[in-house]
């Protein structure tokens, strides 16, 4: 089934996108000084030799921006879609387990935060933070408002696993409802979560750049989407600033689009009704 | 008078619908298995048999729920037991089952020793890494499985006979004072069938398990490996009693139409058209207050269709028809 994975183009070439742009965060600051702390030019320098991407509003270094917000963007994705995947792991692989009313109210419960909109609760919750927006708070508020259809997917496959014939065995033989879970109904699920998880932190990287867009990201650190926000602020557009946002736009979009690839090229391979 | 191994009291069982409705799925069923016994439970698809096996295991899992009735292995009541107890002490323990499609009853991604241990450390936490392996040699041996080489493998490696002997052996590790074999030869060819059927006997006349209920629609197996044998059908038990009685003498019209159905290998019979039972059974869902069977008896009288069929004496069996004789 993995070499399945790895002849496929799709997948090969949304790891190589992804990937990409992962070793840009971490590798750049061995090769280039991040320098964001003091002025380099003036504002909205285009790009030149000395700084590739020219320079934002205040005249600082828009490389440097660029790579630090990447970092940040891609922290939040992935704990925003950590959080959103085991919190709807959990509920949904329990549900889907035990059924009956359990299985009710924690279906009930998922409906219920799954029809309020998310990005309208992210605002005003995030608005509503005068002080310690951090990083960390807005990955944690991303992830505990979008696990609901995480929630939904697994349960639907945890529900269908139940009636295994193996699991039904293992129920007879007296084994532990926990045991259960994670030794008979899991490992089915695995590559299925991963895609989730896969699927969740573009989601988290996506909407982390819209609230940060709209000024309410996190306080103390620069993000893709703050990046966004200060050239809409300080009409970028109207400068004929492109530096100042379209670089950001495709990293955002880079990120988005590659890790729907590898979902998509996963999914492909995993799910046997799919498989050529 | 010994205390029965497994005792069935007035037990009732029902299905709840997403939409609320009741389907009685067993109704009123009751038997008792000494030490030593292999009960027969003989019935067409969906007349109840699994079902019935769940709730003797105290097994409700929705939309599966006890209605009323009671069942006590050694004189205790495992229903309304505390669930964690339950699950120690009666399943696997008290009452073991070996499941239908058993083939597929091992996790594929798990080996055989891992699947075997869990067994034991389910119910004993305690217990050692190396008791637990030589627990499950000695066992598996004994059930003449090359041990070392089936406890290393996974399922995928192994034939369905292999399968299958790993799943009795497994499910009876702790040594079941009952063991309920719900179709277990269904999915294997004739001569598994008889290597599986001789483990299960061989089980019992050495002492690891004590008694075992049968659950098959083959009615010649049944003839072979029970003591007495119970006739379900649409989740009612309509005639119980010794096995040459219920297969050579039914007084059940339901019970004689299901032993006319059944096919032989005997050379007069060669030519013989196989005789179905016409019709289906009632649906569950609306309540049936004459007799279950009513519609598709060939001995029908006017008043079946109204009035309860009661479980009664007739030539020490219990036949469950008011006209019986």
């Amino acid at each position: 089934m993995f070499r399945g994975l790895w002849r496929s183009v799709g997948f090969l070439f949304g790891c190589a996108l992804f990937f990409g742009t992962l070793l840009l965060a971490l590798l750049a600051p061995a090769f280039m000084t991040l320098d964001v702390g003091r002025r380099v030019g003036l504002a909205y320098m285009p790009p030149s030799r000395e700084h590739w991407l020219g320079t934002d509003h205040l005249g600082l270094d828009m490389l440097s921006l660029l790579v630090l917000g990447l970092r940040s963007s891609l922290y939040v994705g992935l704990l925003a879609g950590s959080v959103a995947t085991v919190v709807g792991t959990l509920i949904g692989v329990y549900g889907g387990y035990k059924g009956g009313l359990l299985d009710d109210v924690l279906t009930v419960l998922t409906n219920l935060f799954l029809v309020i909109p998310t990005l309208i609760v992210l605002i005003l919750l995030s608005g509503s933070l005068e002080e310690g927006r951090s990083l960390t708070l807005i990955a944690l508020l991303i992830g505990s408002t979008t696990w609901t259809w995480s929630a939904r997917a697994v349960r639907a496959q945890s529900s269908s696993l139940r009636a295994r014939d193996h699991v039904a065995l293992a129920r007879i033989n007296g084994y532990g409802t926990l045991h259960i879970v994670l030794l008979h109904i899991l490992p089915y699920l695995l590559s299925y979560i991963f895609m989730v998880f896969i699927l969740q932190t573009a989601s988290g990287i996506l909407t982390e750049a819209s609230i940060s867009m709209l000024g309410l990201g996190p306080y103390d650190s620069i993000s893709l989407g703050t990046i966004l926000n200060e050239a809409i602020r300080n009409e970028a557009l109207g400068d004929g600033a492109w530096w100042a946002f379209v670089p950001a736009t495709v990293l955002v979009t880079v990120i988005a689009f590659s890790l729907y690839i590898i979902n998509t090229a996963m999914e492909s391979v995993f799910n046997p009704r799919l498989r050529k | 008078m010994p205390i029965p191994i497994l005792e069935v009291k007035n037990l009732r069982v029902h299905y709840l619908t997403r939409f609320g409705t009741k389907v009685q799925a067993v109704d009123d069923v009751s038997f008792k298995l000494n030490e030593g016994e292999i009960l027969g439970i003989a019935g067409e698809s969906g007349c109840g048999k699994t079902t019935l096996v769940s709730g003797c295991m105290g097994l409700y899992i929705p939309p599966l729920y006890h209605s009323s009735g009671d069942v006590r292995v050694l004189g205790e009541s495992i229903l309304g037991m505390n669930r964690e107890r339950h699950r120690k002490e009666v399943l696997g323990r008290k009452i073991a089952m070996i499941p239908q499609g058993a083939l597929n009853s091992l996790n594929p991604t798990r080996r055989i020793k891992d699947l075997a241990t869990d067994m034991l450390t389910s119910h004993d936490g305690g217990a050692g890494k190396r008791e637990i392996s030589e627990r499950l040699t000695e066992r598996f041996e004994r059930i003449g499985l090359d041990a070392k080489r089936v406890l290393q493998a996974f399922p995928v490696e192994l034939p369905a006979g292999t399968k299958q002997r790993v799943v009795i052996g497994i499910s009876t590790l702790l040594n079941p004072k009952v063991v309920i074999a719900d179709e277990p030869t269904s999915a294997l060819d004739v001569s598994t069938q008889k290597s599986v059927i001789r483990l299960l006997f061989d089980l019992m006349d050495r002492g690891i398990i004590a008694s075992m209920v049968f659950i098959t629609h083959e009615l010649p197996l049944l003839r072979h490996v029970s003591s007495s044998i119970a006739v379900m059908y649409a989740g009612e038990l309509v005639e119980h009693g010794s096995t040459e009685q219920v297969i050579f003498d039914g007084r059940q019209p339901y019970t004689r139409a299901l032993m006319g159905s059944m096919l032989s290998a005997d050379p007069g019979q060669r030519g013989r058209k196989p005789v179905a039972i016409e019709g289906a059974p009632p649906d569950l869902k609306h309540a049936i207050s004459g007799c279950r069977f009513a519609e598709r008896c060939p001995s029908v009288q006017g008043d079946c269709a109204q009035t309860r069929q009661l479980l009664r004496l007739v030539g020490e069996r219990h036949v469950r028809c008011n006209h019986a004789s």
